[in-house]
């Protein structure tokens, strides 16, 4: 049979197209299969090591075993994965290997995980800067809980505090300062490049680029990198040839243990309660949501009385100015031109709902900067002659617009904050018999 | 009146920025560093020209005597490059940067060497009037013998005694081309110096390359002088401003020109890298592995899932998630990330139109419209808000199924960076080019970026002294 022999080939290429550092010799999976117990170890393993590369942690081999199943049973659960067997497992990885296997695959197909893994550590060669904001809503929501710096007082004095603050603003400044001298320096090495790059859709070279042709010795590492990068491209470009394979022996696995019994299907036994912790009241992943959506709920509301008052005194205006002027305007044919008004707004209205959901397509992560002068760019179009599509890029301008659309929106979000802080203090200075207040 | 426990925990997150921020500074620097190192060379440690030097770096108003005199002996040497070049009239391409100044000089910033052919006359306005710009062999002659003086370097020119002593250092035969230069080396070892200039934007470095017509592409790209970060912007030629820049003059290419004895080769890499950039070529191995790199990309980006392959995945997964905990709830936590992720910028984005409609119409249709608008945006709140009541009830729904919560953070993944999840679930295969037009759009992009950083951080400190 033709899947057999193309079976092993779809697995050897699917190991070889997981990053280097989570990999998994074919063996395990075939042992996983039938669910023997020696492979459950290394399937924990890789798989603690994939969802640690995507979320973006740090991690060791040497992390504790059940530190690792803990995580990755928790990991699985934020990707939706419910098969409650999964999360009875022991947590010695004594058993189990069969349903990490199912574990495996399904994320493998939820996540797009060889393409999220590729893409994420694509080996960088260019000057790299990232197009979203997403590290800094990352840590800004993260920082609820600041320690107290051990040995200090109870009682700061405000002066540090602002002694801290001015030197943090001159931090920014300096900061400022600092990227803007990188730009710089960065322009130029793209500009006295310009041309020299063979990939035309790049056209010049980036520092490490530039660095690499006076200093070839520094970067065999890059180099190495690079290569092993290629290998694994071209083994996720065999899997894809091959992966209808892999699923349909996945669909056995499946079939043998519904033979077995073990597959548990929704019409059968009631639902599995073990899931449900006890006392496992604070969750900080839907704390952190709940405070999230409290916000926006918030602001929405508002807005929505907002509206609401402003509809409503509009609306009555307007039926006020038609009834007073209604003859003449049957006259003029008003009623085509309010169709044809409410057609426009229609359109109008769906541009702005879309505008408002770009994050389907917008870019995340780093992004190689290419400069592109007008002039070379009608030249040569875009990308180069020779690719059939146009390599996507993003231009500056759309991530500027976006980041001034952010960096609007959390002005606002700060002015709130300092508002409520201003209320506070001028509550509290009201409180203060004889005491004037006044504020910066 | 902060309360006691407020004032510490504003401290350490105070504290904490700070010991972030020094980090970044760090890793900017060293970036930076290696920048600078590409771009002006082998200077290494001390002996490079700290680029970082503040703003206006303490430049002195007036030369030294000393200085005048090397500025003499390099002028001279520049008026015998000139006559030699005149004489070899049919010298081929020389020129690299922009046509020699204008004699009326005047005009503006020091370096638009990008045009080549464009005669001094029709020049546009900001072009460099330079007076050490380089002069186009062929049509320049004529030009060229009629103006040595744009070719002076001025007084209040900058050197450094520590420019001069690596220029010593650099041995000659480290610029390729002969050029190196007479009298571009003061320049140039002005250019280095004045790193730090905060001076007026780099008009230079900013303007488009013209390439028009010209041979080598590249040399057209270079710009007089690195006019170096910053500096003056200018006036080049009659100017006596401290701190003007000269742009790099005279290169020719290959031995058309002597050396003369005032010629350092003051930075030879930068003048290395801004001549020969465009010809400079990856060396073998990293080129090969970098086209086998890109085309597998490009395959990889190309290629589609097979049919068939697609419905062996879906019929797997949809097998095994009936086999799922029975209520399963619609949302999983990722995709309740997701969408309140999308939702972030929503009440802003909407508060803008709201402003932009609330404006007085002129006539009953605009004002139609505008009501029109109003109610659509009303109804979109609302379906916002029953989109968060719903999301609301998915993460009580998924909090009940959480596995093994401890309230651990290290080991819930969905608390300690999920949100690198969440960044990164685009997942195309594409490699993601960033592109940008001008100086100006790379700058202001760095500038938001660091903005909106900012902003975050200064949110959170404010909610810690809530």
């Amino acid at each position: 049979m033709p899947r057999c022999r193309a079976l092993p080939a779809a697995v050897g290429a699917l190991c070889r197209a997981l990053p280097p550092r989570a990999r998994l010799a074919p063996d395990v999976l075939r042992r996983a299969r039938f669910d023997r117990p020696q492979a459950t170890l290394d399937f924990w393993r890789l798989l603690y090591a994939l969802l640690k590369q995507i979320h973006g942690g740090e991690w060791t081999e040497s992390d504790a075993i059940d530190t690792q199943i803990r995580f990755v049973k928790s990991a699985l659960w934020y990707h939706g994965y419910g098969r409650p067997e999964l999360y009875q497992l022991p947590s010695d990885g004594s058993a189990g290997s069969r349903e990490l296997l199912l574990a495996f695959s399904w994320l493998l197909h939820r996540v797009n995980l060889l393409e999220w893994l590729l893409a994420r550590n694509r080996v960088k060669t260019g000057d790299e800067t990232s197009v979203c904001t997403c590290e800094d809503d990352l840590s800004h929501s993260q920082k609820d809980t600041t320690e107290m710096a051990p040995g200090l007082e109870d009682r700061v004095d405000v002066r540090y505090l602002q002694w801290l603050n001015g030197k943090l603003r001159f931090q920014w400044r300096s900061l400022h300062a600092q990227h803007q001298e990188q730009c710089k320096l960065l322009h130029k090495i793209h500009l006295f490049t310009s041309g020299s790059h063979t990939d035309q859709a790049l056209g010049h070279f980036s520092v490490t680029e530039t660095d690499l042709i006076r200093h070839p010795e520094n970067y065999n590492q890059l180099l190495q990198h690079l290569e092993l990068e290629t290998m694994q491209l071209e083994a996720f470009l065999e899997w894809k040839q091959l992966e209808a394979v892999y699923w349909q022996w996945m669909e056995t696995v499946l079939d043998n243990m519904a033979e077995e019994g073990s597959l548990r299907t929704v019409r059968d036994a009631p639902v599995e309660t073990s899931r449900l912790q006890e006392g496992a009241t604070c969750c900080p992943w839907a704390e952190s949501m709940t405070v999230q959506i409290d916000r926006l709920s918030g602001e929405m509301t508002a807005l929505h009385s907002q509206l609401q008052e402003l509809v409503a005194r509009r609306r009555s205006a307007w039926c006020q100015k038609v009834k007073t002027r209604e003859e003449e305007l049957q006259k003029e044919d008003f009623s085509t031109k309010l169709g044809k008004i409410e057609e426009s707004v229609e359109l109008k209205l769906l541009d702005l709902t879309n505008h408002g959901a770009p994050n389907k397509n917008k870019m995340h992560g780093s992004c190689r900067l290419v400069f592109r002068s007008k002039r070379s760019a009608s030249k040569t179009g875009f990308g180069g002659s020779a690719s059939k599509e146009p390599v996507p890029a993003v231009s500056a301008t759309e991530v500027i617009r976006e980041l001034r659309m952010r960096e609007a929106s959390l002005q606002r979000e700060l002015k709130q904050l300092q508002d409520e802080c201003k209320q506070r203090l001028d509550g509290i200075a009201e409180r203060l018999d004889g005491v004037i207040c006044i504020s910066p | 009146m902060l309360p006691a426990g407020c004032g510490g925990r504003l401290a350490a997150a105070l504290q904490a920025a700070l010991r972030g921020g020094a980090e970044r500074r760090r890793e900017l620097e060293r970036s930076a560093e290696r920048g600078r190192d590409v771009l002006w060379g082998e200077r290494r440690g001390d002996e490079r020209p700290k680029a970082e030097v503040g703003p206006g770096g303490g430049r002195e108003s007036t030369p030294s005597s000393r200085e005048l005199e090397e500025l003499e002996l390099l002028n001279a040497a520049l008026e015998k490059a000139l006559r030699v070049r005149e004489s070899v009239s049919g010298a081929p391409a020389a020129a690299r940067g922009a046509p020699g100044a204008k004699p009326a000089g005047g005009a503006a910033d020091g370096g638009d060497t990008g045009e080549l052919e464009l005669p001094a006359a029709t020049r546009d306005g900001p072009a460099a009037a330079c007076p050490t710009c380089e002069v186009r062999a062929g049509s320049r002659q004529p030009t060229a013998a009629k103006k040595p003086p744009p070719y002076r370097l001025r007084a209040p020119y900058r050197t450094d005694p520590d420019v001069r002593r690596t220029q010593r250092k650099a041995p000659a035969g480290r610029v390729s081309r002969a050029p190196g230069a007479a009298g571009k080396s003061s320049s140039k070892a002005v250019a280095p110096k004045q790193g730090g200039r905060r001076g007026p934007a780099v008009p230079a470095a900013a303007k488009p390359q013209r390439t028009a017509g010209f041979p080598r592409s590249a040399p057209s790209e270079q710009h007089g002088l690195p006019a170096g970060d910053g500096s003056s912007v200018a006036v080049c030629g009659q100017q006596l401003s401290a701190g003007k820049r000269c742009c790099a003059p005279l290169r020719l290419p290959g031995g058309a020109e002597e050396h003369t004895a005032g010629a350092r080769s003051a930075s030879p890499r930068a003048a290395a890298l801004q001549e020969q950039g465009c010809q400079l070529e990856l060396p073998l191995p990293y080129r090969k592995a970098h086209t086998r790199n890109s085309r597998a990309w490009e395959k990889c980006r190309l290629c589609h899932t097979s049919a068939d392959a697609a419905a062996a995945r879906t019929r797997f997964t949809e097998r095994i998630q009936s086999s799922f905990c029975s209520p399963t709830p619609t949302l999983s936590p990722a995709e309740i990330e997701k969408e309140l992720k999308a939702l972030q910028d929503v009440p802003s984005r909407l508060s803008l139109y709201v402003e932009a409609e609330s404006a007085d119409h002129p006539t009953l249709q605009r004002e139609y419209e505008s009501l029109l608008t109003l109610e659509g945006l009303q109804s979109t709140v609302s379906q916002c808000l029953h989109k968060l009541q719903l999301l609301r009830a998915a993460v009580e729904s998924q909090r009940k199924l959480h596995p093994g919560c401890t309230g651990d953070q290290r080991d819930c993944c969905a608390a300690c960076a999920a949100g690198a999840w969440v960044c990164g679930s685009a997942g195309t295969l594409a490699v993601p080019l960033l592109c940008y037009s001008r100086l100006q759009e790379l700058r202001d992009l760095f500038a938001l970026k660091l903005q909106v950083s900012m902003l975050h951080q200064q949110i959170a400190l404010q909610k810690v002294s809530l």
